[in-house]
């Protein structure tokens, strides 16, 4: 039997040990069994991936940019969550501020989660250039929690909602993962309203080189595909993991992250 | 107005340990109740269990935790078999009776139209075994009524100390549906000394010539003995005697001594270590047989509608192992 393949990922929470060894015992006695390796930060998983210390990494969508970027295109994207080909940013203010749209953001204060986190940091901006007054006409506030992690913790979201309960932001742009995990505008009613959601674009996939060749990546891709929200044996899984079925990559929905990385200067590793 | 901070601190901290894992989060300053809706709320929406609100202190667990009715195996889910304490008077005064049974005690009888409504609700909320004891049953001028209006419905068990089928009280057992009755006698020794003992002088002859006419009458016979927990090992010459009784090997049973009712030792039985067997007396509805007469596990006065004391009980019950498991996890060593 060949050696297990190796997954990357980053431990943004003790939560990510139960995923992960969840996934592990799933593939455990097929014939493509999986180890994995934890991260500190999307840097050191990145490092890892191209050095060849991992075979495939379980990479934001940032940090999927970024390996693009550092290995000339020549990575590609296995598999991504449902919910990753779906993904939004949600522009939130206090209950009844009456801004209904990004314009109205207009020499107000908008704070933003971590500087590496696509969805409350590096997209927010991108909207604002492309679909509002532009980042220049807008008060950024930035919390810059927990960075390496790329926003996964949610902690600096967190903490740019409270500088809108606090009054210390007019508003706050948010993964629509974080505005779900806060149950929307329904369980803090007068709290928060959203004004302006983003087109969907893509979010974390798996990522793998070259010289992991689709033999070996194949047929653990088969049995990841075949994983059923409706078994309760997988179902712990995805749903900590936050999906109900995994799905091939859906690329296009990186293009608006590559112009805002590339508008943004932002680069290839920090 | 609740604190609208809490929801973002409960998706922080929650959101900081692992599954399954538990954490306590300051709920803020607000309305007790008011704060409690809203982690309520939010823990139902997000799939996770508050485990409790105690102060303006949420403790709450990552993801659902398993249903521990779930778990059980489907003989032993609560309200699968249904127990009716007929009456607690007794003929008998063992020394070591959970239910304080004796002729001393007052009667406390469900009556007949209150078993005739239990059985006919046990049906409809599932139930597939009736279990009629005392006291002693046998006692009632109406027992047999009693008993065919179980049998009608469901197979029924009838637990009696068999002393006393005699003359009208044997007309009575002879009158009982055989195919869909089965008698549960108590006899606790081979010979007479460990069961006269607590039970009374005389009492074990007796009791095995009721094993005998119940055998002869042609009923199933469950022999039922009920010994400390240190004598349960040395059981090899009661079985013998059982077997040549009749009495079929599945039909041998022992249970240990609780420390219950009159008992002054045995094993300790709890809420939170028994599971539950709804229980029905003219007082209300009880955890498990072997507390009918302690209000510590009283469940509910109400016996009507059966279906809701049933839901009642799987409540407490689902409650009380979640504590159990929360309990545990507070409570690591290394
Ligand atoms: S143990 Fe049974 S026979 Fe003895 S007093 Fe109690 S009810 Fe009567």
């Amino acid at each position: 039997m060949s050696e297990p393949l190796m997954v990357g990922a980053v431990a943004y929470t003790p939560n990510v040990v139960t995923i992960w060894e969840g996934m592990r015992d799933y593939f455990a006695g097929t014939s493509s069994e999986m180890d994995f390796v934890l991260f500190s930060n999307y840097g050191r998983q990145v490092d890892a991936l191209i050095d060849g210390t991992i075979d495939v990494a379980w990479n934001t969508n940032l940090a999927w940019v970024r390996t693009v970027a550092q290995t000339d295109g020549a990575c590609r994207a296995l598999a991504m969550r449902d919910t990753d080909t779906v993904f939004q940013t949600v522009f939130v203010a206090r209950a009844g501020s009456n801004i209904t749209g990004l314009d109205g953001l207009r020499d107000r204060r908008l704070a933003l989660g971590s500087q590496d986190s696509a969805q409350a940091a590096i997209l927010p901006v991108y909207f604002l250039d492309h679909a509002g007054p532009g980042a220049d006409s807008v008060e950024l506030v930035r919390l810059n929690s927990d960075v390496g992690k790329h926003g996964d913790t949610g902690r600096s979201e967190l903490d740019a909602l409270r500088a809108v309960l606090d009054e210390r932001a007019d508003a706050a742009a948010i993964g629509v993962n974080t505005w779900e995990s806060i149950g929307r505008e329904e369980l803090m009613p007068g709290a928060f309203e959203a004004f302006w959601e983003s087109p969907a674009y893509s979010h974390c996939n798996f990522t793998a080189l070259p010289d992991v060749p689709a033999e070996r990546t194949q047929p653990w891709l088969d049995l990841l595909f075949a994983m059923d929200w409706d078994n309760p044996e997988h179902r712990p899984i995805l749903e900590m993991e936050g999906l109900r079925r995994w799905v091939p990559p859906q690329l296009d929905g990186y293009a608006s992250l590559f112009e805002a990385v590339r508008e943004q200067r932002i680069p290839a590793r920090w | 107005m609740v604190n609208h901070g809490m929801i973002l601190d409960l998706v922080e901290h929650v959101g900081a340990v692992a599954r399954h894992g538990m954490v306590s989060v300051p709920l803020g300053e607000g309305d007790p109740d008011e704060l409690r809706a809203a982690a309520a709320a939010w823990c139902a929406r997000t799939g996770n269990d508050l485990v409790e609100v105690q102060g303006n202190v949420a403790t709450v667990r990552r993801g659902r935790s398993p249903n521990p009715l779930g778990e059980l195996d489907p003989d032993l889910l609560p309200g699968t078999r249904l127990w009716m304490y007929t009456n607690f008077d007794c003929n008998l005064a063992c020394d070591y009776c959970c239910a304080r049974s004796s002729p001393q005690a007052a009667r406390r009888a469900l009556g007949l139209d209150r078993v005739r409504q239990l059985a006919t609700e046990a049906v409809d909320a599932g139930v597939s075994e009736l279990i009629l004891t005392g006291g002693e049953p046998f006692l009632l001028p109406d027992i047999d009524e009693l008993v065919a209006a179980c049998t009608a419905v469901l197979p029924t068990t009838l637990l009696t100390n068999g002393m006393l089928f005699r003359g009208r009280r044997l007309d009575a057992l002879r009158r009982m549906d055989r195919s869909r009755l089965a008698l549960q006698i108590s006899l606790d020794s081979a010979t007479s000394q460990l069961h006269d003992e607590h039970r009374g002088r005389g009492s074990w002859a007796r009791a095995v010539a009721g094993i005998r006419t119940a055998h002869d009458e042609g009923f199933r016979v469950r022999v039922a003995a009920t010994l400390p927990y240190e004598q349960s090992a040395e059981l090899a010459p009661f079985h013998a005697f059982l077997d040549s009784l009749g009495i079929a090997p599945r039909d041998q049973v022992i249970r240990a001594l609780a420390h219950r009712g009159a008992a002054d030792a045995g094993i300790e039985l709890t809420v939170e270590s028994l599971i539950p067997e709804v229980t029905i007396t003219a007082d209300g509805v009880y955890w498990h047989p072997v507390s009918a007469d302690d209000d510590d596990q009283l469940v509910t006065r109400d016996i009507f509608p059966l279906q809701e004391a049933i839901t009642e009980v799987r409540r407490r019950f689902t409650e009380v192992r979640a504590r159990a498991t929360a309990a545990a996890q507070w409570f690591p060593c290394a």
